[in-house]
């Protein structure tokens, strides 16, 4: 483990930090969203492409682990193309959490 | 990364209901393959309405409304600030295209005897004709795109205008927003149909994709336009909308309006005459969600239960098919609760608020080559019908400034100078983020600049505060830098965050431009109050200057063609019930309705 890095003290030290700030890079986390498509795996059928198609906002695409359809991206605008366009009504769309 | 190449006659930005028609009509003079339409969503649903929508606001019928009728009716309700050869080039044509839409399948609704069953809910004349299957609407101009042979390019946007030495058109550059790959199309004509800019304001909500507009509809066309040196004109009139409170949906008082729905305060009062929008109608809304008498209300509490159903059918079909799920999530029914109402958060569309790319009645931008259509090319109040009827319009003038001699067929090919250089330039612009997989995440930034576009223009507006946005727009050009992508995906985002801040800086400039009040709410300066007719009876307008910064400047107002007298001009600022009338009516509301209607 490295010494703790010495700052001068004070109004300085703040100076130093800010300056670091400016040229520290980027760090990155992880976070849990809540999603408004739902897809029943049952009923989605593995290699159907369609409701990826419908989607105005290119939020869904094929999950590479199952195989089905799923809601990538956190961009629904909740317009139901997917939904209607299902030809197994695999999807439901829920109104997404902060607005319901 | 692969890099595609091909050229065309035609290209066409954009495929949603300006776009359909535009390809269509293009397609019908020229071989297949020498029109290409992009879409950076899928054709089948794109653009506005890429669900359906379940009326045309608009529709100048003989019988019902003659087109010089409709242009005033648009000069009132935008304030003077129109270019009426614009509006009635739209008005004479507009039944055309109604006929056509009947042709290819779209279902209005008619009366018994067969004629179309025009509705009155503007504040003058009778202009909406319903279309209880507009669900459907989508799906026609997709299959009629198809049969005309027109070629399609799902999936890719324009992220830049290609341009000649002499400053004419010479193509565009598209990403593949799946693989990644980008396209240098090269072509003579390109009608951008990009749609509003629609992603500007941040919902209150917080949610960056809750927007009224398709949140795809991100300002594309606006920027693309401004970068290729044409004028914009009405960026600092901004579109503004009636919501269901926490939902994007327009409440739709208006659609209810001829079934007996109307809006209400929170003593149960109306306050308007007319509940279809304009700035003025958007001031008094402002005004009473802000009072003692606020919030505002849709109510249908009064109707009877098969009037709720037939309201219901269609508001919960067509435009917003979640809207009924909205409510019933929160427990709310039309016979039992008022509908809580509030503004949109701000954007720019022609339709709403006539703020778009400059065209004239043609469609040509003051871009040789470049034409516009749709929610993002200035003809007032154009919207639905106006989009698909311009789309026409600018297909025919690309075809006249084509020529006879069109490439492929003996005659003269786009330049292909400097277009080498323009791409490479873009390619590195675009591709940047790419280089940073550790950068600023696309959704920070965007939503960083919304809030601010929020806190310092939406209306009402004062020098200080416009300012102070501009500041950190410029600041948010440095920060888009540090930007970064690790998909092609979220490339495409990146570059639509850049199309948000540009239209933000224009929004600022062009509402510090103009130092009075216009347009109801859509300009209210609070240090400039009044309405000045002797400075600003113009058009404002911005362009890329030489030297890469934005000018902002007055256009003359484009001679009228259809005069107004004194008191027509300003019929639209008497919207507000006196509140005398108000007060009376407090217990026989539905007799101010039909006052109200029959004025």
């Amino acid at each position: 483990m490295s010494a703790k890095k010495e700052f001068p003290a004070g109004v300085e030290r703040e100076a130093a930090k800010a300056e670091q700030g400016r040229h520290a890079g980027n760090a990155q986390t992880v976070e849990r969203f809540d999603v408004p498509v739902i897809v029943d795996e049952q009923r989605c059928i593995t290699g159907c492409h369609i409701c990826i198609d419908s989607c105005p906002v290119d939020c869904l695409s094929v999950n590479p682990t199952s195989r089905k359809a799923h809601m990538q991206f956190d961009e629904c605008w909740y317009c139901l193309a997917c939904e209607v366009d299902c030809p197994t009504d695999a999807i439901t769309v829920k109104i997404p959490f902060l607005l319901r | 990364m692969e890099q595609r190449e091909t050229e065309v006659d035609v290209v066409v930005v954009g495929g949603g209901s300006a776009g359909s028609t535009a390809a269509i009509r293009a397609q019908k003079e020229l071989p297949v393959g020498r029109v290409l339409l992009l879409e950076k969503a899928h054709v089948k649903r794109s653009g506005a309405i890429a669900i359906g929508m379940d009326g045309l606001n608009n529709a100048v019928i003989p019988g019902h409304a003659t087109p010089e009728q409709y242009v005033k009716e648009i000069t009132m309700a935008n304030d003077g600030i129109v270019n009426q050869r614009a509006v009635l080039a739209y008005a004479e044509r507009s039944f055309d295209m109604i006929q056509q839409l009947d042709r290819w399948g779209v279902k209005f609704q008619k009366t018994q005897a067969g004629d179309f069953d025009v509705k009155k809910v503007h504040h003058n004349g009778s202009y909406v004709l319903p279309m209880p299957e507009g669900y459907d609407l989508k799906k026609i101009l997709t299959r009629t795109i198809r049969r005309a042979g027109v070629r399609v390019s799902n999936r890719v946007m324009a992220t830049r205008l290609l341009t000649a030495a002499d400053g004419s058109i010479a193509g565009v550059v598209g990403l593949n927003v799946r693989d990644g790959g980008l396209e240098i199309i090269r072509a003579r004509t390109v009608i951008l149909c990009c749609g509003a800019s629609g992603r500007l304001g941040l919902p209150a909500s917080g949610y960056l994709y809750g927007t009224y507009e398709n949140p795809a509809n991100a300002g594309d066309g606006y920027s693309l336009a401004y970068h290729a040196g044409a004028e914009l004109t009405g960026i600092e009139c901004f579109q503004i909308n009636p919501l269901i409170k926490d939902f994007n949906g327009p409440a739709c008082a208006y659609v209810t309006g001829p079934l007996g729905g109307h809006t209400v305060n929170a003593r149960g009062h109306r306050f308007i005459e007319s509940d279809y929008w304009s700035g003025q109608m958007m001031m008094e809304f402002y005004r009473e969600l802000h009072s003692e008498n606020g919030p505002v209300y849709l109510k249908l509490t009064h109707l009877a239960p098969e009037t709720i159903t037939e309201i219901e059918r269609v508001l919960h079909r067509t435009e917003r098919p979640s809207r009924g799920r909205f409510h019933a999530g929160r427990g709310h029914t039309y016979g039992e609760d008022l509908v809580e109402m509030h503004i949109s958060e701000i954007g720019l569309c022609s339709g709403h608020s006539g703020s778009g790319v400059w065209v004239n009645e043609r469609g040509e931008t003051t871009v040789p080559g470049l034409y516009a259509a749709g929610d993002m090319a200035c003809v007032p109040h154009n919207y639905l019908l106006g989009a698909m009827t311009y789309g026409e319009i600018c297909a025919e003038s690309a075809l006249a400034y084509l020529g006879e001699g069109r490439a492929g067929q003996g005659g003269e090919a786009p330049s292909r100078d400097g277009i080498d250089e323009q791409f490479e330039a873009e390619r590195a612009r675009l591709t940047a983020p790419l280089e940073r997989p550790r950068g600023i995440p696309h959704h920070q930034f965007e939503y960083k600049v919304r809030r601010m576009v929020n806190d310092y223009l939406q209306p009402p507006k004062t020098a200080t505060r416009l300012r102070l946005g501009l500041a950190h727009f410029e600041r948010a050009l440095e920060e888009l830098d540090e930007v970064g992508a690790t998909s092609s995906h979220e490339l495409m985002r990146v570059a639509e965050a850049g199309f948000i801040r540009d239209c933000a800086e224009m929004a600022a400039r062009a509402s510090l431009f103009r130092t009075e009040s216009r347009w109801g709410l859509y300009h209210h300066r609070l240090d400039h109050p009044e309405l000045d007719d002797d400075n600003w009876l113009v058009h404002v307008n911005l362009r890329k200057s030489a030297s890469a910064t934005m000018e902002v400047f007055k256009r003359p107002l484009v001679p009228y063609v259809v005069t107004l007298d004194e008191s027509e001009r300003r019929s639209y600022y008497r919207i507000r019930i006196p509140p005398a009338t108000a007060a009376t009516g407090a217990s026989t509301p539905d007799a101010v309705v039909s006052s109200g209607a029959a004025s």
